[in-house]
């Protein structure tokens, strides 16, 4: 209850202040109170007057009042829920459903691989944590709501979340598969893997892995690591806790916040895409930590060395290691690069293909392209139906392009030469048309916006 | 971006960028590639491992968790600026912080660390706002009977409830015993939570964010196992 007072003087200051603190109400006034007494009857005194006594709302929060002489906030000088009384109290456990949920229902792909022995085009599900296999050949008629898959793999057993990156072994047909920041193990199935299984082979792998490239002359494996501005690569069947044999990281690899990589046996390189942000990593490895594990996350970061840099690709030798300089940047306006995300070399006809995620494009390079270089090819456009395209892979088997496509729940392939504002070939969709995917991703963190009424989530 | 803050009074909204070490702040409508106001990055700010912020838009300042540090900046600062206060040392207890919350009704911040002298693990740490230095907090909650691991997120209510996410143990992706618990701001020691929202009903598996909206009594949880946005009416805490 808060007693408040209006002065009936036609000048003057009044000041009132009270505080109501739960059932307890404390009214302070400045002058003297002559009396509460009807409206009807009150006369003009020339002093203030306590005309109304009205119950406090329960609603909202409260200003607490401070005298300039107070030394601590007048709620701290109340008594205190003391710990004792605390520590014995017992919790309200409550399980009631929410009320509203946002969460997006359909596959959202991120990464495409294909095996051509099988005919077979593997899907990673980064939204609902699993694999999904088609025949190459679906193509969702436009009337239906989905495409069903041949197989699904995906479950707790699985270890799959926010699985990023794929890779399926041309002779084997294992899948490779690498999860981002929430699972720090990549995870091996055989090809007719299914269900809620476990991986044949597990890896644990530095924090934040994103991209896969396979050697497969020499077998090695190479994974970039996002946090620690690194590469990491290990033996192709590296398992458990083996350690990596090789480790790309520095301030001269000019690497920052890498994403897709991809190899080139023939001419002995190796390229990352990189989206632009990054630290210097430091501080000395402790004992118990593995050769060549990138520092950063599991050491230190050095205090203030942030910055930003355009987005690139970088071009390293083959087993590029250490602080190694780029021998080649692709960097600049001219390039349309835009979050870069998965790479993919052509080595017969010397050609590197990017998903360029936030460009919705898939860009082209020459594969000897450097510096502020245009692509020879852009495939982009309303028609395309591309929308952030994260995964990207070309079948030279039957000359075709795939890419899988975040933003609208669909893989979409083209001719491998295609270029511009064209219509895929076929459409494998997993959700009704024209659906676009929320884009939750790994949601960190919630905040509503009151002035709008809206909930912001960064992913 | 591992946080995001929404200042009302100001119509900004605040960011972290761990990969770059920087804050960033844009305007509270902002949309599609629009650049932030204000970047918040360099040597002088001695940040590091930035993953959780909080705004004060009352006493303008904005605090960033930095290992076991709190970094107090001007609200408005922009570039290479140094923090004008800063919390580190022995004293403090804390020594890794996961998430901060200030209080500026009280006069009070909050932070999720895990506390010092090991083992005691996780909990939470109460500072008076202004503090500065090797400061002691003036209450940690931590202890069995708090069934703390670690929070990673705190908001605190207009009537000094905090809501705290505890997803679990890191490594498992359907940790035992996550839930959402709240505390107040007052509580010391190792105090059981007054509320704790788990449990197979109300579908949480590992819930990582947590925002309030006290008009409707509302709180909002980022849960990532379920990759998923969750409102639960709530309005015993406010």
């Amino acid at each position: 209850m808060i007693l408040r007072a209006r002065s009936l003087r036609s000048s003057g200051p009044v000041l009132l202040a009270a505080v109501s603190l739960g059932a307890f109400a404390i009214g302070i006034l400045s002058f003297s109170v002559p009396g509460l007494q009807p409206s009807s009857f009150r006369t003009r005194t020339g002093q203030p007057q306590l005309v109304s006594i009205e119950p406090l709302g329960d609603e909202g929060a409260m200003c607490q009042w401070m005298p300039a002489s107070a030394s601590e906030p007048f709620s701290m000088a109340l008594p205190q829920q003391s710990s004792s009384g605390a520590s014995h109290r017992a919790t309200d456990k409550i399980e009631r459903a929410p009320i509203r949920v946002i969460r997006d229902t359909y596959p959202t792909y991120s990464a495409v691989a294909l095996d051509l022995q099988t005919n077979e085009v593997y899907l990673q599900d980064e939204n609902l944590f699993g694999l999904k296999v088609f025949d190459r050949l679906d193509n969702t008629p436009p009337t239906a709501a989905f495409t069903e898959p041949k197989r699904v793999l995906g479950g707790i057993e699985t270890k799959l979340e926010f699985n990023c990156a794929i890779y399926v072994d041309p002779k084997t047909g294992d899948v490779y598969s690498v999860n981002n920041d929430t699972v720090d193990h990549m995870v091996v199935f055989p090809r007719d893997a299914k269900g809620n299984v476990r991986p044949m082979r597990e890896l644990r792998t530095p924090h934040g892995t994103f991209g896969i490239a396979v050697d497969e002359v020499n077998q090695e494996m190479s994974l970039t690591v996002q946090h620690d501005h690194a590469v990491v690569t290990y033996k192709k069947d590296a398992k458990d806790l083996d350690h990596p044999i090789r480790l790309l990281q520095g301030d001269h690899t000019l690497l920052a916040d890498p994403h897709g990589i991809a190899v080139d046996t023939t001419r002995k390189l190796m390229f990352v895409a990189n989206h632009g942000s990054r630290y210097t990593p430091t501080g000395e490895r402790p004992p118990e930590m593995p050769a060549h594990w990138p520092r950063g996350r599991d050491t230190e970061e050095k205090p203030g060395s942030g910055n930003f840099t355009p987005p690139s690709i970088t071009v390293y030798p083959l087993q590029a290691s250490g602080d190694t300089a780029p021998i080649r940047v692709i960097q600049g306006p001219k390039t349309l690069l835009n979050w870069p995300a998965t790479l993919f070399v052509d080595e017969q006809n010397g050609e590197l293909y990017v998903a360029n995620d936030a460009g919705d494009s898939v860009l082209v390079f020459p594969i000897d392209a450097s510096g502020d270089a245009a692509p020879a090819r852009n495939i982009s456009g309303p028609r395309t139906g591309i929308k952030y395209p994260t995964g990207v892979f070309v079948d030279f088997k039957n000359d075709e392009l795939w890419v899988s496509n975040m933003g609208n729940h669909s893989a979409t392939v083209y001719p491998r030469t295609a270029d511009g504002n064209v219509a895929p070939l076929r459409t494998i969709r997993s959700a009704p048309a024209g659906k676009l995917a929320l884009s939750i991703g790994n949601p960190g963190a919630a905040e509503y916006d009151t002035r709008r009424d809206e909930i912001l989530v960064p992913n | 971006m591992h946080d995001i803050k929404y200042n009302a009074v100001h119509d900004e909204f605040i960011v972290s960028n761990p990969f770059a070490q920087a804050i960033l702040t844009f305007r509270g409508a902002a949309d599609g590639e629009e650049p932030p106001i204000r970047i918040l990055q360099g040597p002088s700010t001695q940040l590091s491992d930035v993953q959780r912020i909080d705004v004060d838009p009352i006493n303008n300042e904005l605090f960033v968790p930095s290992g076991g540090r709190i970094l107090v900046f001007d609200r408005t600062a922009n570039g290479n600026v140094e923090p004008k206060r800063v919390v580190s040392g022995p004293n403090t207890r804390l020594r890794q912080v996961e998430t901060v919350a200030v209080d500026p009704a009280r006069d009070m911040v909050a932070l999720g660390a895990s506390i010092l002298p090991l083992p005691r693990g996780g909990g939470i740490a109460i500072f008076d706002r202004s503090a500065s230095g090797d400061a002691k907090p003036r209450a940690v909650i931590t202890g069995p009977r708090t069934e703390i691991y670690r929070i990673i997120q705190i908001r605190i209510t207009p009537k000094g409830w905090m809501v705290a996410a505890m997803p679990g143990v890191r490594e498992e992706q359907e940790p035992e015993g996550a839930f959402v618990g709240v505390w107040h701001i007052t509580d010391n020691g190792d105090v059981a939570p007054r509320w704790k929202l788990h449990g197979p009903g109300t579908t949480l598996i590992k819930p990582r964010g947590v925002a309030i909206n006290p008009k409707n009594q509302e709180v909002i949880i980022a849960d990532m196992r379920l990759n998923s946005v969750l409102t639960f009416y709530f309005p015993e805490i406010f």
